[in-house]
């Protein structure tokens, strides 16, 4: 079974790698495809199952726990970062070519306008924020796993 | 113009992909252990599945900004491109996922809360009804025991009267040096001994406070009604007393009656409208105490009334189809009646009759609890 799923989707990656491309010259998602509106609805979903997954422990009066205290932070900056998302993909897929000097590590990007700095800061946030919400987030699962082991169940 | 470097990107690129990664892994195996420790538990299992969740996100995430990089230093590869757009789409699958979790497990999470509290009020049902039952065991085995010793009481002493009465005549009629008059005098004696004791113990028995003592049936009602009103109130239903306007004084099990007839009038108050009403009526009719709840709410068909009695059956969503059962074994231990009369549309009578060899004539024109303990019956008026 699990040999023939394999099968499959590796019979699938390969369709769809080698399948006749015409589009493939810019961005991994051109800005006005189908699959980017896919993708920025899919973060402003996130971004909402984070907001209301915040609502819900609010509701419940969580955040008297330690760990739902952690969690609700965590999931704060992960409903941030998905919001970070859309503005960092609408601003890189609207201009694909960005004046850069230099190479390898010295390679530096050159501020032409406002779009440009926002660009630098979301993307420099994209992987910043991903950092506290992550910790974040395993820190409330560790208290809660904690917490609960004192509480009669 | 100004130009920054694009190494704080790559920094944090590098540095958030890992602690992600990272992150990720070590909050799954928290999870895992949670459930490990409590399989059964809802929140454990929302909080392992959004942790997978989060997991496969990391990963997908991390190939798609590694493949990025890859297409950023190595030129644009058509094979690369095509990765970087399925990753990025995968991307976009798992949010939605990690979304619809979340979404689902707050449904699931409010089954589980009403489940809990079904649980949670059938437990207190069952315990109620054990306790019920416990008492209603105690009381006929108790009233069974009472009347066989009764019964073995009253055919003891007429036999003990032959023996004493016949004893006594030989003892009469035999001369002063019979050498059997002293053995006659003996069986004469201990008859008159054994007919002693049989009158204490009758005397006793009738005497001994038992499960029904002297209670007012108006104050038994009166009092289940003061504490079922603020559920009355709450549905805005008019109750209407109209009680017999001397007490109902007899041999009654309050605390049993009080259960019967908080399970009627809550059945009531169910079943009426708000705004609708309820009368409680306490008479005296020929040899009965008549009690009767008539409510105008929506009733029952024929076929329904038919089971009313039988054992497990209910028209409520997670009724026990016991109460109706208990409230007439109450009735019946008090030997009395109970009958139903329900029109759909128009609402339901119950009427309870409780007889007066159970409730003393006496006793209905005395002036109440209040007056004084009542004397026990001097014969058998009051028993069986």
């Amino acid at each position: 079974m699990k040999r023939r799923l394999a099968q499959i989707f590796s019979g699938v990656l390969a369709l769809l790698l080698y399948s006749p491309s015409h589009a493939l010259a810019q961005g991994w998602f051109l800005w006005g495809t189908e699959g980017s509106y896919v993708h920025q609805l899919a973060h402003l979903l996130f971004c909402g199952a984070m907001i209301f997954f915040i609502y819900e422990m609010r509701g419940e009066k969580l955040q008297r726990y330690r760990g739902f205290g952690y969690l609700m932070w965590g999931c704060g900056i992960l409903a941030l970062w998905n919001l970070d998302a859309v503005v960092g993909h609408t601003l890189e897929w609207g201009r694909m070519n960005r004046t850069m000097i230099g190479h390898g590590l010295s390679e530096r990007l050159v501020m032409e306008d406002w779009e440009t700095w926002f660009y630098y800061i979301t993307k420099i946030d994209h992987f910043a924020l991903l950092i506290p919400a992550f910790y974040l987030y395993y820190r409330g699962l560790k208290t809660l796993a904690l917490e609960s082991k004192f509480e009669p169940r | 113009m100004i130009s920054l470097p694009f190494f704080p990107i790559w920094f944090f690129q590098v540095l958030g992909t890992l602690a992600v990664l990272i992150f990720s892994f070590l909050s799954l195996r928290v999870t895992r252990k949670l459930m490990a420790r409590d399989p059964e538990n809802a929140l454990w299992l929302f909080l392992d599945w959004l942790t997978l969740g989060f997991v496969i996100f990391s990963v997908s995430h991390a190939t798609s900004h590694i493949i990025q990089e890859l297409i950023n230093h190595f030129g644009q590869s058509p094979t690369l491109w095509r990765l970087r757009r399925i990753f990025g789409g995968f991307d976009s699958i798992i949010y939605v996922i990690i979304a619809a979790t979340i979404l689902f497990f707050h449904r699931i999470q409010r089954l589980y809360r009403r489940m809990e509290a079904d649980h949670h009020h059938l437990e207190e049902t069952s315990h109620e009804i054990l306790a019920l039952n416990r008492e209603m065991e105690a009381l006929v085995m108790e009233r069974t025991m009472s009347e066989m010793a009764l019964g073995m009481a009253h055919g003891i002493r007429n036999p003990l009267h032959v023996i004493g009465g016949f004893s006594n005549r030989l003892l009469r009629k035999t001369d002063p040096d019979d050498p059997t008059r002293a053995w006659l005098s003996t069986i004469a004696e201990e008859a008159r001994r054994i007919e002693q004791m049989v009158a204490r113990f009758e005397s006793l028995a009738q005497r001994k406070e038992s499960f029904f003592n002297q209670e007012d049936l108006n104050g038994i009602v009166g009092d289940t009604l003061e504490l079922l009103r603020p559920e009355v109130s709450a549905k805005n239903i008019s109750l209407v007393t109209d009680f017999y306007p001397k007490p109902l004084v007899g041999r009654l099990n309050r605390h049993l009656l009080k259960v019967a007839l908080s399970h009627l009038i809550r059945n009531a108050v169910e079943a009426t409208r708000p705004y609708g009403k309820i009368i409680v009526r306490t008479i005296v009719e020929k040899d009965y105490a008549k009690l009767t709840i008539q409510d105008t709410g929506r009733g029952m068909p024929p076929e329904v009334v038919e089971k009313v009695f039988v054992p497990f059956y209910t028209t409520k969503i997670g009724g026990t189809g016991l109460g109706m059962v208990f409230v007439r074994q109450i009735v019946d231990e008090h030997r009395g009646v109970i009958a139903l009369d329900s029109k759909v549309g128009r609402g339901t009578t119950v009427t309870i009759r409780l007889p007066h060899r159970f409730v003393d004539k006496a006793e209905l024109e005395a002036p109440g609890p209040s007056a004084g303990p009542q004397a026990p019956p001097e014969s058998g008026g009051g028993q069986e």
